[in-house]
């Protein structure tokens, strides 16, 4: 009832929050993102052992930018957020071409959750700086998201700590988040 | 300024024991217990030693008494000291006292003189009190009437907000209908889909039914077409029967044909046979003729044997004669020539002819032996012939018999042919016949073949076209059932859109409502704080008055003292007071009509806290007139209080000349009436003491009225604990910033449940789950620190960290969602019984 009121609360008075998850194996950036994406500064970050949640506007659209830790130990509680989420961004870094398997691996269970059977997700390549950084293309084949069906994707490269690539990224999601309502 | 005298008293006391005693007795307090623990530890130990022992205990003994003795010289000495130390202070106090009295003698002149003095002013502005305080209860009583007339209008306005608030439950029972009622129609169009789902099933099985009935009329067919096959080959085999058959019958034909050529052949060699036998016949004639012939011949060489034989004997008489002519001649040649030569000549010629006689004879013996041989080879011809002839005649009988026979025998062939050939007739008849049969069989069994197939293609042709029909019915219904389906799926969803939008609007309207409700109610809110902080004002102010009042009575009572010696000032000031003491009724009566009016007030802020129209913004304006009048009021009312107070100052001081009056008229004031006096004092400061407690008790009450007020208005009795700590401590705070108290209780509240759930559930945490303690740490802060819209998506996160079960995670859900929304209660967590709100609720429900 509250939550079905409140809804239809913030459906009357403004747009309503949309609800963003940032995940990714741990140091791929999901943080530096995040501040990225409020701040437009890269800040320092250390290792977040629980989460990070920002309210970041962009282009009139109120995002609640939920940045999960992404450590082994407590990948397991990232699906505790997933209900009423909108969109996941997915974080992966490119240069680290080790672990693309286990970010594969994550990436497909997260999107076997039926409560994110809804949600678009925007895939960012990030740390494309780097010299050794994988294309979007081959990050793409390697995380198989050419196979998946019935889901609204889009892969973007990006570098968080040069600003490069997140506009475009945004820019896709709100367009997305927007032909969706 | 007995105050001061009470004050150095007591620091003089408290200072001379400080100084020099205390310590040395705590000193041998401690000592003494100290030795005696010694001496008992000693006793026990030395319990079992000898008299030496004892002995020396003993002297131990009577050191510690001597050292007890001399201690107890020192406690002597120090007594004394105390003595003297006390008889100092004695004779100081003595002429403190004095001095002190002195003073007081001074000051009780210079009080009476002001007494005196104040009496006269106070009559005067009493006097003047009273017209003003006339014209104030005029004031008043018309404000008490307006108000009064408020209170009915706020009446009415509560009334009618409790329509409203009806109404509005109401247009939520009905929504709730209208919802069940769209639920009911969605479940219905469910039903009825599931049954044209049903029926649909139905048509597919009849479908299936009928693509069955097709499959069988197919298989019906394909069986007829296998029969058709057979029959095809049956009727192949039978064309190659009758192939055969019409083969056999040219055979039979041929066979004729040969058996005629036969039988021609057989006539013909009968021809030849008569031929032969006409034939034999004319060789039997020509062997006759020729037999004749040879007869004839027979006859003839017969003659030419006698003719040969008569030449032969011509033959031989010419030889003769030729022997006689020879004989002759040779006679002759014998008689010619010389008759020897022309003999010998005739003998050579007779020689000659002889010889040529007997070739002739030779030959005549050659042709009488060759014919004697050829009448014997002729005979034997003949009979030869003869025997040929008759064997010839046997043979022509035999002949005959055989061409008999074989004419019988060919006839019989012939009839026996005739018969086969009939029978081959009557049994190729009979095999035509057969065959036409069979052909007329076959053309019947290829049209009834034909018939059946045409049948069966028309049984299949309306098969199908049932079928098809079936299908077209089907897929009609189907699209109908469909479109029908679509149809009442898009009036469902039109239905469900209308309905959303009705719900929508009424939510809308519900919102708006609620928006105006709450800005009312926030405003109503300040307006009440402000209420209720001029309530406490007044209150205040009402308590300063009754304090007045009392002190105006104590007043009375000391002017009733100083009558004997102020009897027409007394008189005035009795009168004075008596109207004061009207005025204080009347002002205390104001004040519990005020109180009151603050009730009916405070009831109607709770029927105004209902009120969400349009003209409450205007009420809003009214109250908030009102209550800055009724503030003017009670700053009026405080003036005239201070100026009360003052007046009060001012008899007092009036009152106190009178006493220096007194003096001067009496002549001796006595200590005793300074004692009074001071009694007198301090009996009003402790009654002075006693109205600030009870002021604060009446505060504190005041403050509880508030918040039941809060809560009846609210209906949030959970709110009540920190609203009542709040109001507890910041009571001060609340003149201040009094609409936060309503406007965000949810910092405080939104801290509370965290902390009590979480506590109740730190036991499960202890078990041997593993947790990364540092995230559940940092999740269970960010929960407490962050939004309710944040908290609320943290609560499943906490949930699982802290092994909550459903229930408690619902009911923090419901908590949040609750403490998220303005409206609707909190929900009660289970096994404690809501609080009944007194009162009200009789006109809601």
């Amino acid at each position: 009832m509250g939550g079905w009121f409140s809804s239809l609360f913030s459906g009357l008075f403004g747009t309503r929050e949309m609800r963003i998850l940032i995940l990714g194996l741990d140091g791929a950036g999901k943080t530096t993102i995040l501040y990225r994406l409020q701040v437009g500064e890269v800040v320092t970050t250390i290792p977040t052992i629980g989460f990070n949640v920002e309210t970041v506007t962009y282009k009139n659209l109120k995002f609640q930018v939920w940045d999960l830790g992404g450590q082994t130990s407590i990948r397991p509680y990232w699906r505790c957020y997933y209900s009423n989420t909108d969109a996941v961004i997915y974080v992966v870094d490119s240069s680290d071409r080790d672990r693309m398997g286990i970010s594969k691996s994550e990436l497909v269970a997260m999107l076997e959750e039926e409560e994110l059977k809804k949600a678009i997700l925007v895939v960012f390549a990030n740390k494309q700086d780097m010299e050794q950084a994988m294309t979007p293309a081959e990050v793409a084949n390697s995380l198989g998201l050419p196979a998946l069906k019935d889901r609204k994707w889009q892969i973007f490269k990006t570098s968080a700590t040069k600003g490069t690539g997140l506009d475009e990224a945004m820019e896709w999601l709100v367009e997305a988040l927007k032909s969706r309502q | 300024m007995f105050a001061k005298l009470k004050k150095k008293l007591a620091e003089e006391a408290a200072t001379a024991p400080r100084t020099g005693i205390r310590m040395p007795r705590s000193y041998s307090k401690e000592s003494i217990t100290s030795v005696g623990a010694d001496s008992g530890d000693d006793f026990a130990s030395d319990g079992s030693s000898s008299r030496d022992d004892l002995s020396s205990q003993i002297l131990r003994r009577n050191d510690q008494i001597r050292k007890l003795e001399a201690k107890l010289s020192d406690y002597a000495e120090q007594l004394r000291l105390m003595q003297k130390t006390k008889d100092k202070l004695e004779i100081a106090l003595e002429k403190h006292q004095d001095s002190s009295m002195r003073k007081l003698q001074d000051q009780n002149e210079t009080h009476q003189a002001s007494r005196a003095k104040m009496a006269e002013d106070m009559a005067l502005a009493l006097q003047k009190k009273d017209q003003e305080w006339m014209e104030r209860m005029s004031i008043l009583e018309q404000e008490k009437t307006s108000l009064s007339l408020r209170v009915d209008e706020m009446m009415e306005q509560s009334l009618s907000l409790f329509q409203k608030r009806d109404d509005l439950d109401e247009l939520e029972g009905f929504q709730q209908q209208e919802l069940a009622k769209v639920k009911h129609m969605l479940l219905r169009k469910e039903e009825q889909l599931s049954q044209r789902e049903g029926e649909l099933q139905q048509k597919e099985a009849e479908l299936k039914m009928a693509k069955k009935a097709l499959a069988e009329a197919q298989e019906k067919l394909r069986t007829l077409g296998v029969a058709h096959e057979e029959r095809c080959r049956i009727n192949a085999d039978l064309e190659l029967e009758r192939e055969e058959l019409l083969e056999d019958r040219e055979e039979a034909e041929k066979k004729i044909t040969e058996l005629e050529e036969r039988g021609q052949n057989l006539q013909k060699v009968i021809q030849q046979v008569s031929e032969d036998f006409e034939k034999s016949q004319r060789a039997t004639a020509a062997a006759e003729t020729c037999l004749r012939s040879l007869q004839t011949e027979h006859n003839a060489l017969k003659l030419q044997q006698h003719k040969a034989a008569v030449t032969d004997e011509d033959k031989e008489r010419v030889l003769l004669d030729l022997q006689e002519k020879v004989s002759s001649l040779e006679r002759r040649l014998q008689g010619n020539l010389s008759e020897d030569q022309l003999l010998q000549e005739l003998l050579n010629e007779k020689t000659s002819v002889e010889q040529k006689l007997e070739d002739t004879r030779v030959e005549l013996l050659e042709a009488r032996t060759s014919h004697a041989d050829t009448v014997s080879s002729l005979e034997a011809q003949i009979s030869r012939i003869n025997k040929n002839v008759t064997e010839l005649q046997t043979l022509l009988r035999h002949k005959d018999d055989s061409s008999k026979s074989y004419r019988e025998r060919t006839d019989a062939q012939i009839t026996g042919l005739e018969q086969q050939l009939q029978e081959n007739n009557d049994r190729l008849k009979d095999t035509e016949k057969k065959i036409t049969d069979k052909q007329s069989n076959l053309e019947k069994l290829q049209a009834e073949w034909s018939v059946e197939k045409e049948r069966l293609e028309q049984q299949v042709s309306t098969e199908r076209q049932q079928a098809q029909e079936m299908v077209g019915q089907l897929k009609e219904e189907l699209t109908a059932i469909q479109t029908d389906r679509q149809t009442e799926h898009a009036s469902a969803r039109a239905r469900m859109m209308e309905l959303e939008e009705e719900s929508a609007c009424l939510q809308r309207e519900r919102e708006e409502s609620d928006l105006a409700l709450r800005r009312q109610a926030e405003t109503l809110e300040q307006a009440r704080s402000e209420l209720s902080s001029r309530q406490t004002v007044s209150v205040e102010i009402a308590m300063a008055l009754e304090d007045t009042r009392r002190q105006k009575e104590e007043l009375q009572l000391q002017v009733g003292e100083m009558t004997t010696s102020l009897q027409s000032t007394s008189e005035e000031l009795t009168q004075v007071t008596q109207q004061l003491k009207q005025r204080e009724e009347e002002l205390y009566t104001l004040h519990h009509e005020l109180q009151s009016t603050q009730s009916a007030l405070s009831q109607l802020e709770e029927e105004a806290g209902r009120l969400r129209e349009q003209d409450k913004d205007g009420q809003l304006a009214t109250l908030r007139q009102e209550l800055l009048s009724q503030a003017e009021q009670l700053d009026a009312c405080q003036s005239r209080v201070s100026e009360l107070e003052v007046e009060v100052e001012t008899l007092t001081l009036q009152l106190q000349t009178p006493e220096v009056c007194e003096t001067d008229q009496n002549g001796i004031v006595t200590v005793d009436d300074l004692d009074d006096m001071q009694k007198v004092n301090r009996d009003l400061e402790q009654q002075l003491g006693e109205k600030n407690k009870t002021i604060k008790q009446l505060q504190q009450r005041l403050a509880e009225l508030k918040r039941t007020l809060q809560k009846e208005l609210k209906l949030k009795p959970e709110t009540e604990p920190e609203g009542r700590e709040r109001a507890l401590d910041g009571r001060g705070e609340r003149q201040d910033r009094p609409d936060r108290i309503f406007s965000d209780p949810s910092p405080a509240t939104g801290l509370a449940p965290g902390p009590n759930t979480t506590v109740t559930n730190t036991s499960d945490l202890n078990d041997s789950r593993e947790i990364n303690f540092e995230y559940l740490k940092h999740v269970v802060l960010k929960f407490m620190s962050s939004r309710e819209a944040e908290a609320y998506q943290l609560i499943k996160a906490v949930s699982v960290l802290l092994n909550f079960s459903r229930e408690e995670e619902d009911m923090l859900k419901q908590t949040l969602e609750y403490k998220m929304s303005w409206f609707g209660s909190k929900p009660s967590p289970k096994g404690i019984v809501r609080p009944s709100v007194s009162g009200a609720p009789a006109h809601w429900s």
